[in-house]
């Protein structure tokens, strides 16, 4: 009998989830959609979404397609695609992107470029 | 995003290269290299590689490790789990299929050392007897055809000793 005991795992390649209890202090990079809850310093490369939710403190470099924060960002912030910084996120660094989405409440300090298709 | 709070998932395609310290669980699917510091459990599932000195509470293997791995409770290498590396902890299990090559390290043995002897000399008593074991099995086995039904056994335990029975069309 027996059948597979394995944890439901939902579905291959899921999102990886960094919970708030975490720190890691390093580089992430990879292929598939990230949520952070807890601290990263360091880097991170991706080529899908970022997603940094209210509890997620970020001090690293961000280099992915898309990037969501709801938390807190020291670093800059490179997307090939969007930047959205939601409502009472704090942020500081500056940004590059051909999309970049401020919600009221955002706090953001630092540089906007939004020219990256002509970017060298 | 329904994101479970107290879980960690690293996935498939994810590379962590640096310090991990948690006080949650952490589930591997991808790779880890550097340090990971838990308070609760590692599982490395069997797409992960951990690349790490690891220092957890308990530690379930699935996939790959390189490195060492100190476990306050327990750690566990399953059927699919391959490591290399020292393991110090009070409880490891390797179960059959685990492929493994380091050292392992379970503490000592204060409390259990006036068993020991005890244990030990109750070892040949068993051995003697063990020999003998084997052969009334046997006879029964043999005697069991035409062994007459015996005092009134449970259905499913007479039946599975008997013949067994063919259909015939």
């Amino acid at each position: 009998m027996a059948a597979i005991e394995k944890s439901p795992a939902p579905r291959t390649g899921a999102h990886t989830v960094i919970g708030s209890s975490i720190v890691i202090d390093g580089e992430i990079s990879g292929d598939e959609d990230l949520v952070i809850l807890g601290t990263v310093k360091g880097r991170i490369g991706l080529k899908e979404s970022l997603y940094v939710e209210g509890s997620g403190v970020i001090e690293a470099d961000i280099e992915t397609a898309r990037v969501e924060v709801s938390g807190q960002v020291t670093g800059n912030i490179s997307a090939s695609e969007k930047v959205e910084l939601k409502a009472d996120c704090k942020v500081t660094g500056d940004i590059r992107a051909p999309r970049i989405l401020i919600a009221d409440g955002a706090v953001f300090k630092g540089n906007v470029d939004m020219d990256v298709k002509g970017a060298k | 995003m329904a994101s479970l709070d107290g879980s960690t998932i690293i996935g498939e395609s994810i590379l962590i290269n640096g310090n991990l310290n948690g006080d949650e669980d952490l589930t591997v699917r991808g790779r880890v290299e550097g340090t990971v510091t838990l308070t609760k459990t590692l599982v490395v599932e069997p797409t992960g590689v951990v690349k790490a000195e690891v220092q957890v509470k308990n530690c379930v293997i699935a996939g790959a490790v390189a490195g060492n791995v100190t476990a306050s409770e327990s750690v566990e290498i399953t059927k699919d789990g391959r490591m290399v590396g020292d393991i110090s902890a009070p409880r490891v299990i390797i179960v059959d299929g685990a492929s493994f090559r380091g050292r392992i390290d379970m503490g000592s043995f204060e409390a259990g050392e006036g068993e020991r002897p005890a244990l030990r000399a109750s070892r040949p008593a068993l051995s003697t007897r063990r020999p003998s074991a084997p052969a009334p099995a046997r006879a029964e086995e043999k005697a069991l055809p035409p062994r007459p039904p015996e005092p009134p056994v449970p259905a499913g335990l007479g039946g599975g000793k008997k013949k067994v029975i063919v259909r015939r069309k």
